[in-house]
């Protein structure tokens, strides 16, 4: 799990860093760059948790509601 | 005789139900998961050109790339209240249990979008505005959409009689509906930090074309994730209502009262 956490972080980094316009941001200011990289993917991460937290809830209850109707 | 009769008919009832509810599982399972995978396929697309292809803004840097997720966000939690509010309304009129389902589905979906909101804004305005939080209008309005919303929820499961705690919740569901157009208008009618609208604006949108492109993929993605789940937990609560009512009919006073708690 932590793996597949770092892999996509190092991707993401990769995409943002390479992407159009970013060099012309990085002179010599790292850290605030990072930052700006963690506040995006905390961002993100925790939309997809929550649509994912709510994919899960509905997959429980309707696992529950099948066995309920077809023992 | 009768009293045969009668059963017999109690149980043809109940296998209809089951015929009725297999049916129902799998329309909802089909379009469920249909737009899941396309809204999905869709999603991956958005996230490619948001780490990878569109250009990054000049003045506020890689930050300003969660506009992609909290735009969208806005824009499903918007359409969510509207279905909770428009279904809610016809309840009260008809008093269809089903419409009470999807706005139940609808609420569900724009509690959790209006969170993506409140939470991708403040980690944007931390660096942009160097704070997490301000009580500037729009901020504020929208906090409170969250409130009148899980209000929603309380309401709903505060009473012992079912039916009371699902129109007390269908006025919050109305009432509540009616703070979206002014959380639009409030940067435009207050004194505002929040930055004006860049999409939804009458002379179009004002946005560099790749931004404008990734905006709008954005937007689909989320709609048809939305929907896809929507139509589950609708179709979820129907089954739940039907198996709730088979096991009253057989006699199960147990699943009723269940039902009552949980609903």
């Amino acid at each position: 799990m932590i793996r597949v956490v770092l892999m996509i972080l190092a991707l993401v980094a990769l995409g943002l860093g390479l992407a159009p316009g970013t060099e012309a941001l990085q002179t010599g200011d790292a850290p605030r760059q990072m930052r700006h990289f963690w506040h995006v993917f905390a961002a993100y991460a925790l939309a997809w948790l929550l649509v994912f937290g709510w994919a899960a809830s509905i997959a429980r209850r309707l696992k529950r509601v099948e066995d309920r109707l077809d023992p | 005789m009768e009293k045969r009769r009668g059963r017999f008919q109690v149980k043809a009832e109940a296998t209809r139900r089951e015929a009725s509810s297999h049916m129902t599982l799998r329309a909802v399972r089909w379009w469920g998961l249909s737009l899941g995978a396309v809204g999905v396929a869709l999603t991956i697309v958005f996230h490619w050109q948001v780490f990878f292809w569109v250009p990054t803004e000049a003045s506020m840097g890689i930050v300003q790339r969660i506009f992609y997720i909290h735009l969208p966000g806005a824009w499903v939690a918007f359409l969510a209240f509207g279905i909770v509010a428009l279904c809610s309304a016809v309840y009260l009129w008809l008093g269809e249990e089903k419409l009470d389902h999807a706005a139940l589905a609808a609420a569900e979906g724009g509690m959790v979008f209006t969170t993506i909101v409140l939470v991708s804004g403040p980690l944007w305005a931390r660096l942009a505005w160097g704070t997490w939080w301000t009580w500037e209008p729009r901020l504020t309005l929208t906090l409170l959409l969250w409130f009148i919303y899980l209000g929603y929820f309380l309401v709903r499961n505060s009473t012992q009689n079912r039916d009371r705690g699902r129109k007390f919740a269908a006025v919050v569901g109305i009432v509540g509906a009616l703070n979206i157009p002014l959380i639009h208008m409030s940067v435009l009618w207050f004194r505002s930090l929040h930055p004006q609208p860049v999409v939804a604006r009458t002379d179009g949108p004002q946005l560099h074309p790749d931004m404008a492109t990734t905006v709008f993929t954005a937007l689909g993605a989320w709609t048809l994730v939305f929907l896809s789940l929507f139509i589950l937990r609708y179709g979820t609560a129907r089954l739940e209502a039907r198996a709730e009512r088979t096991s009253v009919d057989m006699g199960d006073p147990l699943s009723a009262e269940q039902g009552a708690v949980t609903s």
